[in-house]
């Protein structure tokens, strides 16, 4: 076992193999004193202004797996002053932890901006960042985000990368590199440089990030990793699939966190092949806010190999209609919270009725096929069979996300790209012609469900009879 | 309209009905109610999980607010997830997760409330569908159909809504005599009595006659539950207790009694003191998702910016799973986190939710407590005097009134 460790954090990384390759799937663990041990391969549950998207506390305490959390700053520094930075905590807490009431042993991964981040006219510059606020963009500076690092401790902040909206030109890659270069630096000068007093370095991870560029590009920033940086960093923050290939032997030791998108476990298991240890997975999200239960496992049963007739659907659409009296859970066998207390009726009303509580059971169980893909993985690796059984799960099922039928949750001004000339609508303009109507429905007692079916279907319904 | 219709259907009780004990002053009573899906402890306050759900929560977060029993709409489950399903489902229980009590109401008062152009005939209720605009026909017969499908423990009879504040009294006469009329329809049209309580619905507006009279006439029916219905339209305070508490008056001691659709906190205490002892409202939960918050000095709108850097809980020494610090098995939150996601996360109307029916439940709790120990003149000082600071010149003169109607002084001393 080759034991890594880094300077002043106490995060350890090691890895289940004598060496630690580059471009080669890789088992580790990533363990930091007091909190709970991320085995790798493993996805990075997102947050938005803290919490997992519709998931409460209690129901991510009692009823997921989740051991771990990414939070955008940008989620919480709206104004200035902002009152995370006066939540009360003990010298050995989080102030963000405490903040989004979250317990201590939760492994906090802080970096400047939510994931995925939604783009910002707004340029970066040569000190700050451009980021959105829950009331519009602003700019974030580098030191300022260093300042939130030390006071909110998290136990792994990501560096501050200047990245390009679009495809950057070649001078624009050069602002990027520089950037990124003298950011980094400063940083990790003023986290756990020789002029800061012994007691008051930073026991934040410091995770350095490698531009979605050519090695060649960014080869003086990537030298000062190696050498100058290198006992200060404990990680590698990575922004394209392409970019583990740059790695730097010297650095192979280190954890690889990959900020991707990927739209497919496929593409989940390529990156990991390609030696990603921590992946953010916005699809999970997605497919919940789509109605989708994800259904897959790695690796594919075998029972799913024989009938190889046509390849499985990588999950379930339960806007479809012919869920609306089946009792069967989400997934067959299934053993998440949500299979053993509810069916596919149940999610199917629930998303039509437009109630929270669909969202809500979706995401348990779509954490739940999460964790057990990934848990699949690592013992595929350890077992050595992994490339074949990524072969035979690339058989078996689809290589698209099924497609959903209906409409998700309502989104918030900060989920929102921004209103640019030619953008349609998000949403279908709701009020005009039924003023009247609309009043009523203000008043009136009860809930609302306007019936989205004519006379007929509620004849069908026996809600009524027509005349 | 006939006192006695010959033959009627006998009705059978789903229910038992224990009473504990009655305050010595006020007519409130503590008593516990047991359904085919588990004993209600009354008073009580049922949250209302309108399209069977509550509002982002799971089933196992709403027991865990002590919740015994909720209401599921007819009017909305008959269009989503409709009949057919419901059958194919096995009931509403089943559909939605819930091993506890349901009740349903009878998708009158959502037919008239919602719909433009329903009008009221003899048969049922005459609508225009609302999205084809074709002429359509809600009966009893239709009402109780559905409601047997739902399989939900209380069943309500369909009524002739009006607004109480209709100023035709013969307009009221008559919603209150067809009342009556469709109430021997659902008796009949009942197929599971044995399984379901159907409660008739006490009309007549605010005339305290007909009133008395819809008591008398519905009482004879002999169902096992009797609900007050048409209050909560925007009356005024002093009538609705007026109503109140005349019908108790006559209505059975051996009956539970519903008071539908009254939810905030001070309706209820007056409520109970009047002699009722089962409410529902969807104000706590709506409130919730607003991110207003209910305490025992009154409401919290957490999304004013004075909560911003409020560490402390929602409710200081509340036993909710919100409230309650993590040393103690809560999620220790503070209205500083709940103010930076109120309005803007799901979750956050789920957490709120949560918070405001453990309140209005607990509030429920401490009642039939008091009931109990025979301190319910004390509880009612000392609720009041919580919500508006001890100043006894703000409590409102509607509460008084109807208190001193009990025999009661709120403005005493304890």
């Amino acid at each position: 076992m080759d034991q890594e460790t880094s300077a002043s954090p106490a995060m350890t990384f090691s890895l289940l193999a004598s060496s630690a390759p580059v471009l080669a799937p890789r088992v580790g663990k990533l363990a930091i004193p007091g909190r709970k041990t991320i085995a790798t391969p493993h996805h990075v549950p997102l947050t938005s202004r803290g919490t997992v998207p519709h998931v409460a506390h209690d129901v991510m305490r009692d009823h997921t797996e989740i051991n771990s959390l990414y939070a955008g700053l940008e989620d919480f520094i709206a104004k200035k002053n902002a009152p995370v930075y006066k939540t009360p905590a003990a010298d050995h807490e989080s102030p963000l932890k405490k903040f989004i009431c979250v317990a201590e042993d939760m492994p906090l991964i802080l970096g400047p901006r939510r994931f995925p981040p939604i783009p910002c006219p707004p340029a970066n510059t040569s000190t700050s960042i451009a980021l959105l606020t829950s009331v519009g963009f602003t700019q974030l500076s580098a030191p300022e985000y260093v300042k939130a690092v030390q006071k909110l401790r998290p136990d792994i902040a990501v560096g501050m990368v200047d990245l390009a909206n679009k495809q950057p030109g070649s001078k624009r890659r050069g602002k990027m590199v520089d950037r990124t270069h003298a950011w980094t630096r400063d940083a990790l000068e003023q986290l756990y440089g020789d002029s800061v007093a012994e007691k008051d370095k930073s026991k934040s991870a410091y995770f350095a990030p490698v531009l979605p560029l050519d090695n060649a590009q960014q080869t003086l920033y990537l030298d000062d990793l190696e050498s100058e940086f290198r006992w200060d960093i404990s990680g590698l923050a990575l922004y394209q699939s392409a970019s583990l290939g740059f790695v730097p032997e010297s650095l192979a030791n280190l954890p690889r966190l990959l900020f991707s998108e990927p739209e497919t476990p496929h593409t989940i298991l390529r990156d990991i092949s390609l030696g990603a240890d921590l992946l953010t997975t916005p699809l999970l999200g997605a497919s919940s806010d789509s109605g989708i239960a994800m259904e897959f496992a790695f690796p594919a049963p075998a029972a799913l190999e024989e009938g190889k007739s046509k390849p499985r659907p990588l999950g379930v659409d339960l806007w479809a209609g012919d869920h609306a009296t089946d009792t069967s859970p989400l997934g067959e066998g299934c053993e998440c919270y949500t299979c053993k207390n509810y069916h596919r009726a149940y999610i199917h009303h629930l998303l039509l009725a437009k109630e929270m509580t669909a969202w809500a059971l979706l995401q348990v169980h779509n954490f739940h096929v999460m964790d057990t893909f990934f848990a699949g993985v690592r013992e595929s690796i350890q077992r050595e069979s992994f490339e074949q059984d990524v072969e035979t799960f690339a058989r078996v099922y689809a290589s698209s996300m099924v497609e959903s039928s209906g409409e998700g949750p309502r989104l918030r001004g900060y989920q929102l790209p921004a209103n640019g000339p030619n953008q349609p609508r998000r949403m279908p303009k709701v009020y005009g012609a039924l003023e009247d109507v609309i009043q009523k429905f203000a008043e009136s007692q009860s809930e609302i469900a306007t019936p989205d079916t004519d006379a007929s279907g509620l004849v069908e319904h026996g809600f009524a009879e027509k005349l | 309209m006939s006192t006695a219709a010959p033959a009627r259907k006998s009705m059978p009780s789903a229910l038992t009905f224990d009473r504990h004990a009655k305050c010595s002053t006020t007519k409130a009573r503590a008593s516990t109610l047991h359904l085919p899906h588990g004993s209600v402890p009354l008073p009580i306050f049922m949250p209302v999980a309108t399209q069977a759900s509550l509002k982002g929560l799971t089933y196992d977060q709403l027991r865990e607010t002590g919740c015994m029993l909720c209401l599921n709409n007819t009017y909305h489950l008959g269009l989503k997830p409709g009949q057919a399903v419901l059958d194919a489902v096995g009931g509403a229980h089943k559909l939605q997760g819930w091993d506890r009590n349901l009740l349903t109401d009878s998708g009158g008062f959502q037919m008239v409330s919602l719909l433009q152009l329903a009008t009221v005939t003899e048969e049922g209720v005459r609508f225009l569908s609302p999205h084809d605009g074709s002429p359509m026909l809600l009966t009893p017969e239709h009402s109780i159909s559905l409601q047997n499908s739902i399989g939900s423990d209380i069943i309500m009879q369909l009524d002739d809504v009006i607004a109480t504040t209709s100023p035709d009294h013969a307009r009221i006469k008559e919603a209150m005599d067809r009342s009556v009329r469709w109430l021997d329809r659902c008796i009949e049209e009942h197929k599971y009595p044995e399984r379901q309580n159907l409660f008739c619905i006490i009309q007549g507006g605010l005339d305290l006659e007909l009133r008395k009279q819809c008591c008398e006439e519905m009482v004879a029916r002999d169902t096992p539950g009797i609900a007050i219905g048409g209050l909560s339209g925007g009356e005024a305070k002093e009538e609705f207790c007026k109503v109140v508490n005349t019908c108790t008056d006559i209505l059975p001691e051996h009956k539970p009694r519903y008071v539908m659709g009254v939810g905030y906190p001070e309706d209820i205490v007056v409520a109970v003191a009047l002699g009722a002892d089962m409410f529902d409202c969807v104000w706590p939960t709506r409130t919730a998702r607003f991110g207003d918050a209910i305490v025992s000095s009154g409401t919290l709108k957490l999304s004013h910016k004075s909560f911003a850097d409020d560490f402390g809980p929602v409710e200081e020494g509340c036993t909710c799973t919100c409230c309650r610090p993590t040393d103690q098995g809560g999620l220790g939150l503070t209205r500083a986190y709940m103010h930076h996601i109120t309005a803007k996360e799901t979750v956050g109307a789920h957490l709120l939710t949560i918070h405001n029916v453990h309140y209005m439940l607990t509030l429920m709790g401490k009642i039939r407590q008091a009931i109990l120990d025979d301190q319910y003149p004390a509880f009612l000082r000392k609720f009041f005097s919580d919500i508006y600071g001890g100043d006894k010149s703000k409590f409102p003169e509607w509460a008084i009134g109807a208190l001193q109607g009990v025999g009661m002084d709120l403005l005493a001393d304890s």
